[in-house]
Protein backbone atom coordinates (compact mmCIF):
# COMPACT_ATOMS: atom_id res chain seq x y z
CA UNK A 1 0.00 0.00 0.00
CA UNK A 2 1.22 3.62 -0.98
CA UNK A 3 1.83 6.13 1.98
CA UNK A 4 -0.96 8.53 0.32
CA UNK A 5 -3.92 5.53 1.06
CA UNK A 6 -2.51 4.95 4.34
CA UNK A 7 -2.92 8.38 4.99
CA UNK A 8 -6.36 8.80 3.66
CA UNK A 9 -7.12 5.41 5.52
CA UNK A 10 -5.79 6.71 8.58
CA UNK A 11 -8.00 9.80 7.73
CA UNK A 12 -11.11 8.34 7.27
CA UNK A 13 -10.82 5.59 9.99
CA UNK A 14 -10.01 8.86 12.87
CA UNK A 15 -12.96 10.77 11.30
CA UNK A 16 -15.35 7.49 12.11
CA UNK A 17 -14.58 7.82 15.62
CA UNK A 18 -15.00 11.80 15.94
CA UNK A 19 -17.75 13.90 15.42
CA UNK A 20 -15.84 17.29 15.12
CA UNK A 21 -13.88 16.02 12.54
CA UNK A 22 -15.11 17.03 8.49
CA UNK A 23 -15.80 14.24 6.63
CA UNK A 24 -12.89 12.90 4.55
CA UNK A 25 -11.91 14.67 1.68
CA UNK A 26 -12.21 13.13 -1.91
CA UNK A 27 -15.17 10.88 -0.94
CA UNK A 28 -17.55 10.63 -3.64
CA UNK A 29 -21.70 9.45 -4.00
CA UNK A 30 -23.02 7.63 -6.62
CA UNK A 31 -25.42 10.56 -7.80
CA UNK A 32 -22.91 13.32 -7.37
CA UNK A 33 -24.76 14.46 -4.26
CA UNK A 34 -23.08 15.98 -1.21
CA UNK A 35 -21.36 12.52 0.93
CA UNK A 36 -20.71 14.70 4.34
CA UNK A 37 -24.36 13.55 5.24
CA UNK A 38 -23.93 9.93 4.00
CA UNK A 39 -20.96 9.51 6.08
CA UNK A 40 -22.53 10.89 8.86
CA UNK A 41 -24.90 7.63 8.97
CA UNK A 42 -22.13 5.52 8.37
CA UNK A 43 -20.01 7.56 11.30
CA UNK A 44 -23.35 6.99 13.66
CA UNK A 45 -24.01 3.22 12.43
CA UNK A 46 -20.62 2.62 13.62
CA UNK A 47 -20.49 3.70 17.28
CA UNK A 48 -24.01 3.04 17.32
CA UNK A 49 -23.39 -0.94 16.76
CA UNK A 50 -20.37 -1.18 19.08
CA UNK A 51 -22.57 0.61 21.86
CA UNK A 52 -25.06 -1.90 21.49
CA UNK A 53 -22.13 -4.96 21.48
CA UNK A 54 -21.17 -3.80 24.73
CA UNK A 55 -24.74 -3.56 25.86
CA UNK A 56 -24.86 -7.13 24.98
CA UNK A 57 -21.79 -8.09 26.73
CA UNK A 58 -22.35 -6.20 30.10
CA UNK A 59 -26.03 -6.48 30.50
CA UNK A 60 -25.85 -6.12 34.21
CA UNK A 61 -23.92 -2.69 34.20
CA UNK A 62 -26.32 -1.26 31.84
CA UNK A 63 -29.34 -1.88 33.77
CA UNK A 64 -27.18 -0.48 37.17
CA UNK A 65 -26.35 2.51 36.15
CA UNK A 66 -29.23 2.75 33.17
CA UNK A 67 -29.05 3.02 29.30
CA UNK A 68 -28.59 6.16 29.14
CA UNK A 69 -25.48 6.60 31.28
CA UNK A 70 -24.64 3.12 30.37
CA UNK A 71 -24.55 4.52 26.64
CA UNK A 72 -22.78 7.56 27.24
CA UNK A 73 -20.28 5.70 29.00
CA UNK A 74 -19.67 3.17 26.09
CA UNK A 75 -19.58 5.98 23.57
CA UNK A 76 -16.96 7.25 24.97
CA UNK A 77 -15.10 4.17 25.26
CA UNK A 78 -15.80 2.99 21.43
CA UNK A 79 -14.41 6.13 20.43
CA UNK A 80 -11.45 5.90 22.56
CA UNK A 81 -10.64 2.14 21.76
CA UNK A 82 -12.18 1.07 18.76
CA UNK A 83 -11.84 -3.18 18.23
CA UNK A 84 -8.96 -4.82 17.48
CA UNK A 85 -10.69 -7.93 15.56
CA UNK A 86 -13.80 -8.42 13.87
CA UNK A 87 -15.28 -10.52 16.54
CA UNK A 88 -17.44 -8.48 18.24
CA UNK A 89 -18.60 -11.11 20.62
CA UNK A 90 -14.86 -10.58 22.38
CA UNK A 91 -15.39 -6.80 22.41
CA UNK A 92 -14.94 -4.71 25.42
CA UNK A 93 -11.90 -6.78 27.40
CA UNK A 94 -10.36 -2.94 28.01
CA UNK A 95 -13.98 -2.38 29.14
CA UNK A 96 -13.58 -2.95 32.93
CA UNK A 97 -10.43 -1.17 33.48
CA UNK A 98 -11.97 1.81 31.93
CA UNK A 99 -15.22 1.92 33.89
CA UNK A 100 -12.97 1.80 36.93
CA UNK A 101 -10.91 4.78 35.70
CA UNK A 102 -14.60 6.62 34.65
CA UNK A 103 -16.31 5.79 37.79
CA UNK A 104 -13.12 7.34 39.46
CA UNK A 105 -13.63 10.36 37.71
CA UNK A 106 -17.47 11.04 36.63
CA UNK A 107 -19.58 9.11 39.50
CA UNK A 108 -20.85 11.46 42.43
CA UNK A 109 -18.02 10.48 45.25
CA UNK A 110 -18.33 6.64 46.46
CA UNK A 111 -21.02 5.85 43.91
CA UNK A 112 -20.86 2.21 41.86
CA UNK A 113 -17.37 1.49 43.41
CA UNK A 114 -18.38 -2.33 42.43
CA UNK A 115 -18.87 -0.92 39.00
CA UNK A 116 -15.63 -2.25 37.11
CA UNK A 117 -15.60 -5.22 39.29
CA UNK A 118 -18.93 -6.48 37.99
CA UNK A 119 -18.06 -5.94 33.99
CA UNK A 120 -14.88 -7.76 34.86
CA UNK A 121 -17.70 -10.52 35.98
CA UNK A 122 -19.53 -9.64 32.65
CA UNK A 123 -16.57 -9.93 30.54
CA UNK A 124 -15.19 -13.14 31.95
CA UNK A 125 -18.83 -14.45 31.15
CA UNK A 126 -18.47 -13.88 27.76
CA UNK A 127 -14.50 -15.50 27.71
CA UNK A 128 -16.24 -18.15 29.34
CA UNK A 129 -18.65 -18.92 27.17
CA UNK A 130 -16.05 -19.15 24.04
CA UNK A 131 -13.81 -20.96 25.49
CA UNK A 132 -12.26 -24.56 24.13
CA UNK A 133 -13.94 -27.41 25.87
CA UNK A 134 -11.87 -29.85 27.62
CA UNK A 135 -12.80 -32.98 29.18
CA UNK A 136 -12.67 -33.56 32.73
CA UNK A 137 -9.56 -35.54 34.47
CA UNK A 138 -9.49 -39.34 34.22
CA UNK A 139 -10.11 -41.23 37.02
CA UNK A 140 -7.13 -43.29 36.47
CA UNK A 141 -5.81 -40.15 36.96
CA UNK A 142 -7.13 -39.63 40.10
CA UNK A 143 -6.03 -42.90 41.54
CA UNK A 144 -2.18 -42.34 40.59
CA UNK A 145 -2.17 -38.98 42.50
CA UNK A 146 -4.13 -40.80 45.46
CA UNK A 147 -1.40 -43.45 45.24
CA UNK A 148 1.72 -41.66 45.28
CA UNK A 149 2.01 -40.97 49.30
CA UNK A 150 4.29 -38.01 50.21
CA UNK A 151 4.83 -37.20 46.79
CA UNK A 152 1.19 -35.67 45.63
CA UNK A 153 2.64 -32.46 47.16
CA UNK A 154 4.33 -32.49 43.83
CA UNK A 155 1.37 -32.98 41.42
CA UNK A 156 0.28 -30.48 39.37
CA UNK A 157 -3.32 -29.45 38.17
CA UNK A 158 -4.94 -28.44 35.17
CA UNK A 159 -7.99 -26.16 34.96
CA UNK A 160 -11.13 -25.65 32.80
CA UNK A 161 -9.56 -23.17 30.05
CA UNK A 162 -13.23 -21.35 30.62
CA UNK A 163 -12.49 -20.87 34.31
CA UNK A 164 -11.30 -17.07 35.66
CA UNK A 165 -11.06 -15.69 38.93
CA UNK A 166 -12.95 -11.83 39.87
CA UNK A 167 -11.36 -10.62 43.23
CA UNK A 168 -13.26 -7.45 44.09
CA UNK A 169 -13.84 -5.71 47.41
CA UNK A 170 -17.42 -5.67 46.78
CA UNK A 171 -19.82 -8.18 47.04
CA UNK A 172 -19.74 -8.23 43.11
CA UNK A 173 -20.68 -11.91 42.43
CA UNK A 174 -24.05 -11.56 44.77
CA UNK A 175 -24.99 -8.22 43.22
CA UNK A 176 -24.41 -10.56 39.75
CA UNK A 177 -26.80 -12.39 41.17
CA UNK A 178 -29.15 -11.10 42.14
CA UNK A 179 -29.99 -9.02 38.74
CA UNK A 180 -30.30 -12.27 37.41
CA UNK A 181 -33.27 -13.26 40.23
CA UNK A 182 -35.13 -9.64 40.01
CA UNK A 183 -34.20 -9.88 43.65
CA UNK A 184 -33.52 -6.66 44.93
CA UNK A 185 -29.98 -5.66 44.93
CA UNK A 186 -30.41 -1.97 46.05
CA UNK A 187 -31.45 -3.68 49.56
CA UNK A 188 -27.70 -5.93 49.23
CA UNK A 189 -25.25 -5.08 51.58
CA UNK A 190 -22.47 -5.32 48.99
CA UNK A 191 -19.97 -3.48 50.51
CA UNK A 192 -18.16 -6.66 51.57
CA UNK A 193 -15.07 -8.61 50.08
CA UNK A 194 -16.37 -11.17 47.50
CA UNK A 195 -14.63 -13.45 45.12
CA UNK A 196 -16.10 -14.68 42.07
CA UNK A 197 -14.78 -17.91 39.93
CA UNK A 198 -16.73 -17.77 36.62
CA UNK A 199 -16.43 -20.88 34.73
CA UNK A 200 -18.69 -22.93 32.25
CA UNK A 201 -20.08 -26.52 32.82
CA UNK A 202 -21.39 -27.90 29.79
CA UNK A 203 -23.00 -25.32 28.14
CA UNK A 204 -23.99 -23.31 30.97
CA UNK A 205 -21.68 -20.04 32.49
CA UNK A 206 -22.09 -20.25 36.32
CA UNK A 207 -20.66 -17.27 38.65
CA UNK A 208 -20.07 -18.95 41.77
CA UNK A 209 -19.15 -16.21 44.92
CA UNK A 210 -16.53 -17.89 46.62
CA UNK A 211 -14.08 -16.97 49.51
CA UNK A 212 -10.34 -15.41 48.66
CA UNK A 213 -8.77 -18.71 49.03
CA UNK A 214 -10.35 -20.66 47.06
CA UNK A 215 -9.85 -17.74 44.61
CA UNK A 216 -6.21 -17.46 45.41
CA UNK A 217 -5.45 -21.05 45.25
CA UNK A 218 -7.65 -20.99 41.76
CA UNK A 219 -5.12 -18.67 40.70
CA UNK A 220 -2.17 -20.24 42.39
CA UNK A 221 -2.90 -23.51 40.08
CA UNK A 222 -3.61 -22.02 36.86
CA UNK A 223 -0.03 -20.07 37.60
CA UNK A 224 1.40 -23.46 37.37
CA UNK A 225 2.27 -24.10 41.23
CA UNK A 226 2.37 -27.30 42.55
CA UNK A 227 -0.86 -28.81 44.37
CA UNK A 228 1.10 -28.12 47.94
CA UNK A 229 2.38 -24.81 47.13
CA UNK A 230 -1.35 -23.81 45.83
CA UNK A 231 -2.53 -24.87 49.08
CA UNK A 232 -0.36 -23.82 50.92
CA UNK A 233 -0.74 -20.15 49.62
CA UNK A 234 -4.35 -20.24 49.59
CA UNK A 235 -4.35 -21.22 53.25
CA UNK A 236 -1.95 -18.63 54.36
CA UNK A 237 -3.39 -16.37 56.90
CA UNK A 238 -6.43 -17.37 55.87
CA UNK A 239 -7.91 -20.30 58.24
CA UNK A 240 -11.62 -20.29 56.63
CA UNK A 241 -9.69 -21.62 53.55
CA UNK A 242 -11.80 -24.93 52.74
CA UNK A 243 -9.48 -26.63 50.63
CA UNK A 244 -11.57 -29.92 50.48
CA UNK A 245 -15.36 -27.69 49.72
CA UNK A 246 -13.30 -25.78 46.70
CA UNK A 247 -11.86 -29.19 45.06
CA UNK A 248 -15.38 -30.31 45.50
CA UNK A 249 -17.16 -27.35 43.70
CA UNK A 250 -14.18 -27.70 40.52
CA UNK A 251 -14.95 -31.45 40.34
CA UNK A 252 -18.15 -30.79 40.39
CA UNK A 253 -18.33 -28.40 37.47
CA UNK A 254 -15.76 -30.66 35.52
CA UNK A 255 -13.11 -27.93 36.02
CA UNK A 256 -9.99 -30.21 36.97
CA UNK A 257 -8.99 -31.30 33.66
CA UNK A 258 -6.18 -33.19 34.16
CA UNK A 259 -3.53 -34.20 36.84
CA UNK A 260 0.67 -34.21 35.94
CA UNK A 261 2.42 -36.45 38.16
CA UNK A 262 5.59 -34.91 39.90
CA UNK A 263 8.48 -33.94 37.67
CA UNK A 264 11.41 -35.03 39.72
CA UNK A 265 11.56 -39.23 39.46
CA UNK A 266 10.38 -41.47 42.15
CA UNK A 267 13.40 -42.10 44.81
CA UNK B 1 5.33 -16.60 46.76
CA UNK B 2 6.96 -16.21 51.08
CA UNK B 3 9.02 -18.46 52.67
CA UNK B 4 6.92 -18.85 55.74
CA UNK B 5 4.66 -20.14 54.08
CA UNK B 6 3.40 -24.05 56.09
CA UNK B 7 3.29 -26.82 53.58
CA UNK B 8 0.04 -28.79 54.24
CA UNK B 9 0.53 -32.10 55.01
CA UNK B 10 0.44 -35.14 52.29
CA UNK B 11 -2.35 -36.47 54.01
CA UNK B 12 -4.38 -33.34 54.46
CA UNK B 13 -4.16 -33.03 50.68
CA UNK B 14 -4.91 -36.46 49.41
CA UNK B 15 -8.07 -36.39 51.88
CA UNK B 16 -9.38 -33.69 49.85
CA UNK B 17 -8.63 -34.53 46.58
CA UNK B 18 -10.20 -38.15 47.35
CA UNK B 19 -13.10 -35.82 48.86
CA UNK B 20 -13.65 -33.91 46.21
CA UNK B 21 -14.09 -37.21 43.86
CA UNK B 22 -15.82 -39.32 46.05
CA UNK B 23 -18.42 -36.23 46.40
CA UNK B 24 -19.19 -36.66 42.06
CA UNK B 25 -22.86 -37.99 41.33
CA UNK B 26 -21.61 -40.87 39.00
CA UNK B 27 -23.02 -39.94 35.73
CA UNK B 28 -21.24 -37.00 35.20
CA UNK B 29 -21.27 -37.41 31.18
CA UNK B 30 -20.17 -34.26 29.27
CA UNK B 31 -23.99 -33.04 27.35
CA UNK B 32 -23.53 -33.90 23.48
CA UNK B 33 -23.94 -30.72 21.43
CA UNK B 34 -25.00 -30.28 17.72
CA UNK B 35 -24.98 -27.07 15.56
CA UNK B 36 -28.30 -25.30 15.37
CA UNK B 37 -29.34 -23.34 13.13
CA UNK B 38 -31.44 -20.50 12.94
CA UNK B 39 -31.53 -20.02 17.09
CA UNK B 40 -28.82 -17.11 17.54
CA UNK B 41 -29.74 -13.77 18.48
CA UNK B 42 -27.58 -11.22 16.57
CA UNK B 43 -23.82 -10.97 16.94
CA UNK B 44 -24.46 -14.11 19.32
CA UNK B 45 -23.50 -16.48 16.63
CA UNK B 46 -20.99 -19.57 17.28
CA UNK B 47 -19.56 -18.92 13.92
CA UNK B 48 -19.33 -18.40 10.18
CA UNK B 49 -22.48 -16.50 9.07
CA UNK B 50 -22.12 -16.84 5.41
CA UNK B 51 -20.83 -15.45 2.31
CA UNK B 52 -18.92 -11.59 3.51
CA UNK B 53 -19.20 -12.63 6.96
CA UNK B 54 -15.78 -14.85 8.58
CA UNK B 55 -16.23 -14.48 11.74
CA UNK B 56 -18.45 -15.26 14.96
CA UNK B 57 -20.48 -12.95 16.45
CA UNK B 58 -21.54 -11.07 13.04
CA UNK B 59 -24.93 -12.39 12.41
CA UNK B 60 -27.38 -9.30 11.77
CA UNK B 61 -30.97 -10.03 12.94
CA UNK B 62 -32.10 -12.77 15.78
CA UNK B 63 -32.26 -16.29 14.38
CA UNK B 64 -30.76 -15.73 11.20
CA UNK B 65 -31.64 -18.75 9.18
CA UNK B 66 -27.45 -19.31 8.51
CA UNK B 67 -26.26 -18.66 11.75
CA UNK B 68 -25.79 -21.43 13.98
CA UNK B 69 -25.09 -21.88 18.15
CA UNK B 70 -23.95 -25.42 19.94
CA UNK B 71 -27.12 -26.37 22.11
CA UNK B 72 -27.51 -29.59 23.77
CA UNK B 73 -28.14 -32.58 21.75
CA UNK B 74 -31.62 -33.22 21.07
CA UNK B 75 -32.79 -29.70 22.23
CA UNK B 76 -32.10 -27.46 18.68
CA UNK B 77 -35.80 -28.76 17.29
CA UNK B 78 -37.52 -27.82 20.47
CA UNK B 79 -35.98 -24.37 20.14
CA UNK B 80 -38.08 -21.85 19.16
CA UNK B 81 -37.26 -19.69 16.03
CA UNK B 82 -39.12 -17.15 14.81
CA UNK B 83 -37.78 -17.07 11.10
CA UNK B 84 -37.68 -21.07 10.51
CA UNK B 85 -40.53 -22.50 8.52
CA UNK B 86 -40.98 -25.52 11.08
CA UNK B 87 -40.96 -22.38 13.87
CA UNK B 88 -38.17 -24.02 15.60
CA UNK B 89 -34.53 -24.51 14.96
CA UNK B 90 -32.97 -26.32 12.39
CA UNK B 91 -30.20 -28.87 12.18
CA UNK B 92 -29.24 -27.50 8.87
CA UNK B 93 -29.24 -23.82 7.55
CA UNK B 94 -32.34 -22.49 6.01
CA UNK B 95 -33.97 -19.69 4.11
CA UNK B 96 -35.72 -17.64 6.70
CA UNK B 97 -39.53 -16.48 6.74
CA UNK B 98 -40.28 -13.13 7.44
CA UNK B 99 -41.09 -12.84 10.93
Amino acid sequence: MTLATDLRQADFAAALLDPERPCPANLVAWNGSDPSARFAVYRNNVVFSLIEALADTFPVARRVVGTESFCSMAAAFVRGHPPHSCVLAQYGEAFPDFVADFVTHFAPAGELPYLADLCRIEMARVRAYHAADLDPVAPDAVNAALACGEDIADITLSLHPSLSVVESDYAVASLWAADQTDADADAMSWDRPESALILRDGLDVLVRPVNLGSARFVQAVQQGLSFGSAAAVAAHGRPAFDLSATLTMLVRHSALTAIHPPFREPS
Amino acid sequence: MQATVTKLPATVLALALGAAFTSLPAAAQPADKEKCYGVALKGKNDCAAGPGTTCAGTSKADHQGNAWSYVAKGSCEKTASKTSPTGFGKLESFKEKKA
